[in-house]
């Protein structure tokens, strides 16, 4: 069961640091899959830190599934709302794989049963059963990256939200990942600066440029307007140009 | 990044495995209670002692030259408390020639096999245990929260210091060839500021990491943590045999007899 998310005029700054978000407001019914483009520094990754409620202390109003983020509250929202960061390395810090996915469910609370099962099934849909008691820093980064959705999985979050789930991945490991994630049952927010794994995965994107929403819309309407993308250095048109010199 | 894990025997499976944490702590803190209490100068009795390590250790299944490359390292230390008694008594005193000083000799090898004892006993206990359940074991046993919390994400930050270290190490030496030439404590400087910098940063994202997924100070276990029957027998059958060779001080096979101290 999937949640909406409802962010209304997010502003929030790093102590010392220019605006990381000036008035963001972006909405995602439940089930929805949105991406969000833009250059490096343009605020991507803070805005998912507000859906989590790792930081909460910006002004505005981020809602998910209903519920407001705020302090009071962030033990559900935790639930609500899985966080897969940009390097499996930051997010595995156990020894062993299992141990690294049973983290979420044994902080939520479920019971032993109820944990084995969802590492279980997390692992299963991951495609990486029998990966159980192996070491995550000896796995490669396709195989690190699956296990840290696995761990956000065995959560079963109703909000998925991916920090540069495609970087550093070859062409076979972006298409098995997209594959995956398009199985996933849950809402979907996406951040990445590679475009075509995007589209494949997202109906809607957003375009965010220093802290600020540029456009956001259906991904059809957005990748029409070559313009707004090479303003914001997304120009599929750079690698086609390429492709078109080369082997047309 | 290849790191080794001081619990890494941890999910084998043995009846020491299956004990409950505060069984172990509690038997090691007997131990080391009870052997430290042996007069000095008096070795009979740490053959005895010696018989129910290498049994537990056997029983435990984590391999021999494990346990005792982790006795290797600290064995300098040891030793040289150990050397430091008989050296000190022939230093200070009049010299009367190295028979005379038996009773020296005794004291300083009880204290190595004490020292040793309790290395051993350790090692096998954290080498049983996964270390998020030794330190639930330590918090059940009142330990305070926040030095629980403390070593919990000590223990994890190692290995992102050490992480972070192979990487800056990697991007040294890819562009060191031969020997460094610059001033090396200059490079090693700026290399472990930097170390502690990114580890920093690492650190927070990492942390942020956990509190995603619900972290709010305790590291859960997924053991059943309740002592049972067996664990208690176990416990109680060790303190007991400890007692006994401690209070009657048994004489067969007796060092101090062979040796003639």
């Amino acid at each position: 069961m999937s949640a909406g998310i409802h962010i209304r005029n997010l502003s929030f700054s790093y102590s010392g640091g220019k605006p990381a978000l000036k008035n963001v407001s972006l909405d995602v019914k439940p089930g929805g899959k949105l991406g969000i483009i833009g250059p490096s520094g343009s605020g991507k990754s803070t805005l998912l830190l507000h859906l989590n409620g790792i930081l909460n202390d910006g002004h505005g109003h981020v809602e998910i599934g209903g519920t407001k983020v705020e302090k009071k509250t962030l033990p559900e929202i935790r639930k609500m709302v899985g966080l897969v960061f940009q390097n499996p390395d930051d997010q595995l810090f156990n020894p062993t794989v299992e141990e690294d996915v049973e983290f979420g469910p044994l902080n939520f609370g479920y019971t032993r049963e109820e944990v084995s099962l969802r590492v279980r099934e997390a692992l299963r849909s991951m495609n990486l059963s029998g990966f159980e008691k192996l070491t995550s820093h000896h796995l490669s980064l396709g195989e690190r990256k699956r296990v840290a959705l696995a761990t956000v999985l065995a959560i079963s979050p109703r909000v998925i939200a991916f920090d540069e789930p495609f970087s550093s991945l070859d062409p076979g490991m972006i298409s098995q990942l997209v594959a995956l994630i398009n199985n996933l049952d849950a809402t979907l927010v996406i951040v990445s600066q590679l475009l075509m794994p995007l589209i494949a995965c997202c109906q809607d994107i957003a375009v965010l440029r220093d802290g600020e929403i540029q456009a956001a819309g259906p991904k059809e309407e957005i990748l029409r307007d070559r313009d707004l993308l090479r303003s914001n250095g997304m120009d599929p048109g750079f690698y086609l140009d390429i492709y078109q010199e080369y082997f047309m | 990044m290849k790191h080794s894990f001081i619990d890494k025997y941890g999910n084998l499976d043995s009846f020491i495995h299956r004990l409950d944490a505060r069984i172990k702590l509690i038997a090691l803190f007997s131990f080391i209670l009870i052997a430290v209490s042996e007069p000095r100068g008096i070795l009979c009795p740490f053959i005895w002692y010696g018989m129910i390590i290498a049994f537990l250790v056997l029983a435990s299944r984590v391999p021999v030259r494990f346990i005792l490359g982790r006795c290797l390292v600290v064995s300098p230390f040891i030793l040289l408390a150990a050397v430091f008694f008989p050296l000190s008594s022939m230093i200070t005193g009049d010299f009367r020639g190295f028979e005379a000083y038996r009773y020296e000799y005794a004291v300083a090898l009880s204290i190595a096999l004490k020292a040793f004892s309790a290395i051993i006993l350790l090692t096998l206990l954290v080498s049983t245990e996964k270390f998020h359940n030794l330190l639930l074991g330590l918090r059940q046993m009142k330990m305070p929260r926040l030095v629980g919390i403390i070593s919990a994400l000590m223990y994890r930050y190692i290995f992102i210091l050490s992480d972070e270290a192979l990487k800056t190490n990697m991007a040294r030496e890819s562009r060191t060839p031969g020997k460094l030439k610059m001033n090396k404590f200059r490079v090693y400087g700026n290399q472990s500021a930097m170390i502690f910098l990114r580890s920093l940063d690492r650190s927070r994202i990492i942390y942020n990491s956990m509190l995603s997924r619900g972290f709010t100070g305790e590291f859960p276990a997924m053991r059943d943590t309740g002592i049972t029957a067996k664990d208690a027998a176990f416990l109680f059958f060790f303190i007991l045999i400890l007692l006994a060779i401690r209070l009657t001080n048994p004489g067969i096979l007796c060092l101090n007899n062979l040796i003639r101290f």
